[in-house]
């Protein structure tokens, strides 16, 4: 029992990780928390739904291009509508995701109403059994594909000069901008791959549950709940906050209540902000006056 | 502040101006058909949420989103008040209000802890999301999904049902609440929670209770949008789970940006202009989400400041003493 739920938590937490992932991606490189992202991540869902499903394309492949898709999407909202509002206050941004967010899930309730779209399986195996525990294909496939990716992402990173760019934009773009880095086009970059990768997240949770225009609002709440779990701003610590998001939830709906899953992420928030609000890696997340 | 302030003489021409406005809207219901009526009724409560909310994020500079949660206690609170409890309504408005000033409490526990910007804006956002799960699974008490009906009531031998009725009660209620608000923005007070918005170190460093200028301003915010929960749910006659959404937030922000941040008189003017086209698009799913999500990233980027900035270069009249010319 506990094992298959530790097991079940940890592939949902690994999508939890990866969104959290993303939605670091960009908080680092640009200050800017995507409150759409959520909606970035149905999207790519979406997009992957409507190559596999209505244009018979196999699943990799699609989902590729989705992710090439929601990687361009990124970088034009980035450059249409973000950057004429960078240098100001926080509300201005976090409303500006909020709209792109729901301009998104409106076009998609627009094309498919309040439909509920089931997505073909990807991976028909047979589950595993040792012992008392099923292993299926689906979540082999998620958390094989998640790993894989952590590992170049990660790899990358620490391998190449990429980690230090990161780094160095994240401390202080003026002085980013000083050393010869062009900030515009790495803010560009990294709101692409926070696209993509949300838009993976999407993908990888299609073939499991069920696709609607709202599935992104549970998501990006989840997000948030594992970057500040695992600190804000750390990259290490979101996927972290998420696999431990994803197994506190079965956890809790398991020994507690079974109505607690949807909440937990809430919980999680809520109690970390008030006991440790830099989460388990973050820095310092209270002003103090 | 470059704008002018207006004169004495234009001072009491506004204030003129703003008796007039509710004189005349006294006469509305007798212009309306059932159906206009209905939405007119609607724009006097999104003119209060808005109100409430351009408080906390125009004014007072947080990013707190908890103002669905506000609604949707006022709202709940009413509707328990009224149909479990036997209180009359109009008794259980101000009631509502203190609830919703009750949630402002809560919200601001988490400003007050040094939760700020985006974790703040998260954790209203979670308190919010709490609230709705509590009215999903609270069944005895809300009716669960299925929401809970208003009990019918007459007030002078009127039933509530009569949007007539309905519209004078929310009409008194809307023009007390943002005739207080006004004079509290232009009290010391008022001028107080802009100094936070602007610089809280260099406020609290002028002797001013800054915890105690962003708990009240909280509170107060809940207490307008709390009233207003109470309105909708006679409004509607029903309460659901489902009203107090994201779709809900969203709107709200519309409303609040179209009117332009921390403005009283652009709060009323957003929510009057953004209220009655949602009823058109209703029957097209998806577009009142594009739409408004239209609405918030065009005004953003073309006229971050609202209505009320382009009104205010119009004539000094409708300069209040309390916004931002730049964002």
């Amino acid at each position: 029992m506990l094992m298959q739920l530790t097991l079940g938590g940890l592939s949902q937490g690994m999508i939890y990780a990866l969104i959290a992932l993303s939605l670091t991606v960009v908080y680092r490189s640009t200050t800017v928390v995507n409150f759409g992202h959520g909606d970035f991540v149905m999207a790519g869902a979406f997009v992957s739904y409507v190559l596999v499903v209505l244009a018979g394309v196999a699943f990799l492949p699609a989902a590729a291009l989705s992710m090439i898709a929601m990687f361009v999407l990124g970088v034009l909202f980035n450059r249409g509508l973000v950057r004429p509002i960078q240098g100001g206050p926080h509300i201005g941004l976090a409303l500006m995701c909020i709209a792109a967010g729901y301009v998104l899930r409106g076009i998609a309730r627009m094309v498919w109403g309040r439909e509920v779209l089931p997505m073909p399986a990807v991976f028909d195996m047979q589950p595993i059994f040792i012992g008392n525990l099923v292993i299926t294909g689906d979540a082999v496939f998620i958390i094989g594909t998640v790993l894989v990716l952590l590992v170049l992402f990660f790899g990358l990173m620490a391998m190449t000069d990429l980690g230090k760019m990161v780094q160095a934009v994240y401390q202080s773009p003026r002085g980013a901008r000083l050393i010869g880095l062009n900030v515009d086009r790495f803010n560009d970059f990294s709101w692409g791959i926070g696209a993509a990768l949300g838009a993976l997240g999407g993908i990888l949770v299609a073939p499991v549950s069920l696709l609607h225009p709202d599935l992104g609002a549970s998501f990006l709440i989840k997000g948030f709940a594992a970057m500040t779990l695992g600190g804000f701003g750390s990259l290490g610590g979101a996927v972290l906050g998420g696999v431990l998001l994803g197994i506190a939830e079965q956890y809790a709906g398991a020994y507690l209540d079974s109505a607690l899953i949807e909440i937990t992420a809430y919980l999680v928030i809520v109690a970390v902000l008030f006991i440790r609000p830099q989460g388990l890696f973050g820095r310092k997340a209270v002003v103090k006056v | 502040m470059s704008q002018t302030m207006p004169t004495a003489k234009q001072r009491r021409l506004r204030s003129l101006l703003f008796w007039a406005v509710p004189a005349l809207l006294l006469l509305l219901p007798f212009a309306t058909n059932p159906y206009t009526q209905f939405i007119a009724n609607g724009m006097l409560i999104s003119a209060l949420v808005t109100l409430g909310f351009t408080l906390v994020i125009g004014n007072l500079g947080q990013l707190a989103f908890a103002n669905t949660a506000f609604f949707g206690i006022g709202a709940y609170g009413s509707a328990i008040l009224a149909a479990k409890l036997g209180l009359p309504w109009l008794l259980t408005i101000p009631l509502a209000g203190a609830l919703g000033a009750l949630g402002g409490f809560l919200a601001s526990a988490a400003a007050l802890r040094g939760i700020r910007s985006y974790y703040l804006a998260i954790i209203t956002l979670a308190f919010g999301e709490l609230m709705r799960w509590g009215y999903l699974h609270a069944k005895p008490l809300t009716g669960g999904t299925d929401g809970m009906p208003m009990p019918p009531e007459t007030l002078f031998g009127t039933s509530f049902s009569s949007d007539t009725l309905k519209f004078y009660v929310f009409l008194a209620v809307t023009v007390l609440l943002v005739k207080a608000t006004l004079n509290l923005m232009r009290s010391r007070f008022g001028r107080a929670v802009m100094a936070v918005r602007e610089n809280e170190v260099a406020t609290a460093s002028l002797a001013i209770p800054t915890s105690r200028v962003i708990l009240v301003t909280f509170m107060w915010s809940g207490f307008v949008v709390g009233c207003a929960g109470a309105l909708f749910s006679r409004h509607v006659g029903y309460v659901f789970p489902e009203s107090f959404g994201m779709l809900h937030l969203i709107a709200s922000f519309a409303m609040v940006l179209v009117g332009g941040l921390g403005s009283v008189l652009g709060a009323v003017l957003g929510a009057v202009l953004l209220t009655a086209l949602p009823e058109y698009l209703r029957a097209f799913p998806g577009m009142e989400e594009l739409f408004f999500g239209l609405i918030v990233a065009a005004v953003l980027v073309l006229m971050p400041m609202g209505l009320a900035s382009l009104l205010r270069r119009l004539s000094p009249i409708f300069v209040e003493r309390f916004y931002r010319e730049a964002p």
